[in-house]
């Protein structure tokens, strides 16, 4: 009997081919825009457009914005006056502009950077981009800058100067610092990835469990409450199937994870398995739950829209976490959206499987059974 | 040696059942024996679909007993799978084949042994077979009723609850449905028909019941409570082609009433073929043509407004006296 229903969802979603496509397309596409947001991206840059005025138009400026352009991937443009610059940073066509004063040698401060209070971290990604394009493209400079800088102290002579200016092995030293990358995906893809799915999932179930109101509007309920097993088989098919669509749906979107940004599905396949079967019984729970309490579908509708966005607002799959209030996270933990971040982190970036997955997995099937249950009761004292 | 009576399959004793702020059963007593149509019928809102629902088991009864076959439908899952159910509304999954919903509700029903065979009788009984593989959203509104149909019948149950069968069906489905049905009461399924359609009323019903304000207020053999309540008068019906204010009289006079817009009158009458004949020619002696005029059985809004009426209850009150 359980079968039965199981078979009717399923042949329901596999025959509606354009629900089909949105169950499994949708969620990878909002995850790409959110890891391309939130996490340093596919070539770890975040990509800045910037303005430059060049007042001196010397050699040396205009190697210096040719530097900072390459580094910017070509998104530095030229702008005829500074006003220009500052009203397009102001109005937002540009995320940061520079402006170049003076000699880049002999001036002590020969550029200045346009930010909007805004956007503080465009400036200072831009303002980082030209100290590393500069000491990259233009040792000479920096070394004469520092010749110049300490010419009163050593009492240099001008051909000593000179000599230093154009000296390539002097004007390019040896990195202070060297850099080791260590292996592992982005916490923020992961962080998104668990999120992001959680989401969908959630979305998916209510839709899912509108069945019960369709098959209340269309007099199958009456037909289904004759049948043989009662209520409970009915729903228990249902459940399932939204635990299996669900698994699914993150099963897609974690795939589509691994492959562009390497998160480590394959290494952590059995937990993993574990979570999405929790989140997407959790899902189902609640889902299932909410349309038993409602009439119409109309009200269930309503309802769901408000539900998934506030649990997708204060459990972390809009804004990460960690970024909210400590009354906001802790409130969180009521939602099971937390949970399954918590774990799918836990999991695929710290790489260990330690008690708080097992709390997470405990707390998901507690939201699984307690939504079932209350589903249950409602169905089963429905009378039509 | 008397024939042993056909055993009742269900029985409903003093059911009441209320809403916030009326009585939707009040009282309500009622059998239906195996191998019997009993319609059911009553204006909008009389409690007929309540009391269906009540003899389901899927409304709960604020006092009195509904049995079927001697169990609790609403407690015991046995009893409950004897019971077919045909809502008014095309209670089928959309996205399921004709064959994958039968399949779907025989399983459901708890049908395990040849359930093919179980289908395929269904299908057969109503001539669904054609159009076994093809989706229900993509068949017509005959074809659904049938499937409506074979889908109460899938798991042979003992009662048949139908509500309106053949609502908006063209007349040739609407013939093969009843057919249909007539083959389930021969075969001895219990069938409690709710139904607008006068025509179904007098082509399947063995009895019916009159709900009013939740109450049953005459039940009978459709033939004896049309003759209680009309006497052999008939409905003359006369339509104009336009209004005429010298008609009017002539049609007041022989007791017809009009309907909103004045162009249609009707009453019930006695003799009315002879009557129809009379007052055509009156009314062409006073230069009126009548687009129309008609003699009829009277319909079910006839015959549940005589029951409603004061008139129906000293009628039943009479006949009781004299039986005792």
């Amino acid at each position: 009997m359980i079968l039965v229903i199981l078979r009717v969802m399923a042949l329901g979603v596999w025959r509606d081919r354009a629900g089909l496509f949105l169950i499994f397309a949708l969620p990878p596409v909002v995850f790409i825009v959110f890891a391309s947001v939130f996490g340093s991206g596919v070539n770890g840059r975040i990509d800045v457009r910037a303005g430059v005025v060049d007042q001196t138009s010397s050699v040396d400026s205009r190697r210096l914005t040719s530097a900072v352009k390459q580094s910017l991937d070509g998104r530095l443009t030229a702008w005829p006056s500074v006003a220009a610059l500052d009203d397009a940073v102001a109005s937002g066509r540009l995320d940061a502009g520079l402006v170049i004063r003076g000699d880049l040698a002999t001036t002590p401060t020969p550029i200045t950077l346009v930010i909007h209070p805004g956007r503080r971290a465009a400036g200072e990604l831009l303002g980082a981009d030209v100290d590393a394009a500069t000491a990259k493209a233009m040792p000479d400079l920096l070394l004469r800058r520092e010749v110049l800088r300490l010419k009163p102290v050593l009492a240099l002579k001008a051909a000593q100067i000179r000599r230093v200016g154009h000296a390539p092995a002097i004007a390019s030293p040896a990195p202070f610092v060297a850099r080791r990358e260590l292996p592992g995906a982005d916490p923020m893809v992961i962080y998104y990835a668990g999120a992001v799915s959680i989401l969908f999932v959630m979305f998916t179930a209510m839709q899912g469990a509108m069945s019960l109101i369709e098959e209340r509007r269309a007099g199958l309920r009456l037909r289904l409450g004759l049948s043989a097993g009662g209520v409970a088989p009915l729903l228990l098919g249902r459940m399932l199937w939204l635990t299996a669509l669900g698994v699914a749906q993150a099963a897609g979107l974690f795939v589509v994870a691994a492959i562009l940004y390497h998160i480590p599905l394959v290494e952590s396949l059995a937990p993993w398995t574990a979570t999405a079967i929790a989140a997407a019984a959790a899902s189902g729970g609640i889902a299932l739950a909410l349309a038993a309490a409602c009439p119409t579908r109309e009200q269930a509708q309503t309802l769901s829209t408000f539900v998934v966005l506030i649990l997708a607002a204060v459990g972390g799959s809009m804004a990460p976490r960690f970024l909210m209030p400590a009354p906001l996270q802790a409130l969180g933990w009521l939602t099971p959206h937390a949970w399954v971040i918590e774990a799918y982190q836990t999991l695929l970036w710290r790489r260990i499987l330690d008690v708080g997955v097992l709390q997470a997995w405990a707390a998901l099937a507690a939201f699984a059974a307690a939504g079932f249950l209350v589903a249950l009761t409602l169905e089963s004292r429905r009378r039509l | 040696m008397a024939a042993k009576p056909p055993a009742i399959v269900l029985r409903i004793l003093d059911a009441h059942r209320r809403y916030a702020d009326a009585a939707a059963l009040d009282g309500v007593n009622l059998d239906v024996a195996a191998g019997e149509i009993y319609a059911l019928i009553g204006r909008n809102g009389a409690g007929k679909s309540t009391l269906a629902k009540a003899a389901i088991g899927a409304l709960a009864l604020q006092s009195g007993t509904v049995r079927v076959l001697g169990g609790d439908p609403a407690r015991d899952r046995a009893i409950a799978g004897l019971i077919g159910v045909a809502p008014q509304e095309i209670a089928l999954y959309g996205h399921l084949t004709v064959a994958e919903n039968l399949h779907t509700f025989a399983a459901l029903a708890g049908v395990r042994r040849s359930r093919s065979e179980a289908v395929a009788a269904a299908m057969a009984a109503t001539d669904c077979t054609p159009r076994a593989g093809t989706r229900i959203d993509q068949l017509s509104g005959g074809w659904r009723r049938r499937a409506n149909l074979a889908a109460a019948i899938v798991h042979r149950p003992r009662l048949l609850v139908l509500d309106e069968p053949t609502e908006g069906l063209d007349s040739q489905t609407r013939m093969a449905l009843r057919r249909l049905i007539l083959d389930l009461k021969a075969a001895g399924t219990a069938i409690l028909l709710i139904s607008h359609d006068a025509d179904d009323v007098r082509a399947l019903a063995d009895r019916v019941g009159v709900l009013d304000a939740g109450r049953l207020v005459v039940e009978g053999a459709p033939a004896d409570l049309m003759a209680q309540a009309f006497d052999g008068r008939q409905d003359l019906v006369v339509r104009l082609s336009a209004p005429a204010s010298a008609a009017e009289t002539i049609l007041l006079k022989r007791g017809l009433g009009a309907t909103d817009d004045g162009l249609v009158w009707s009453g019930l009458v006695a003799g009315a073929p002879a009557k129809a004949t009379a007052l055509d020619q009156a009314l062409r002696d006073h230069g009126v043509a009548a687009a129309e005029i008609s003699v009829r059985q009277p319909g079910l809004d006839a015959l549940i407004a005589w029951a409603c009426s004061d008139g129906a209850a000293k009628s039943i009150a009479a006949a009781s006296g004299a039986a005792a």
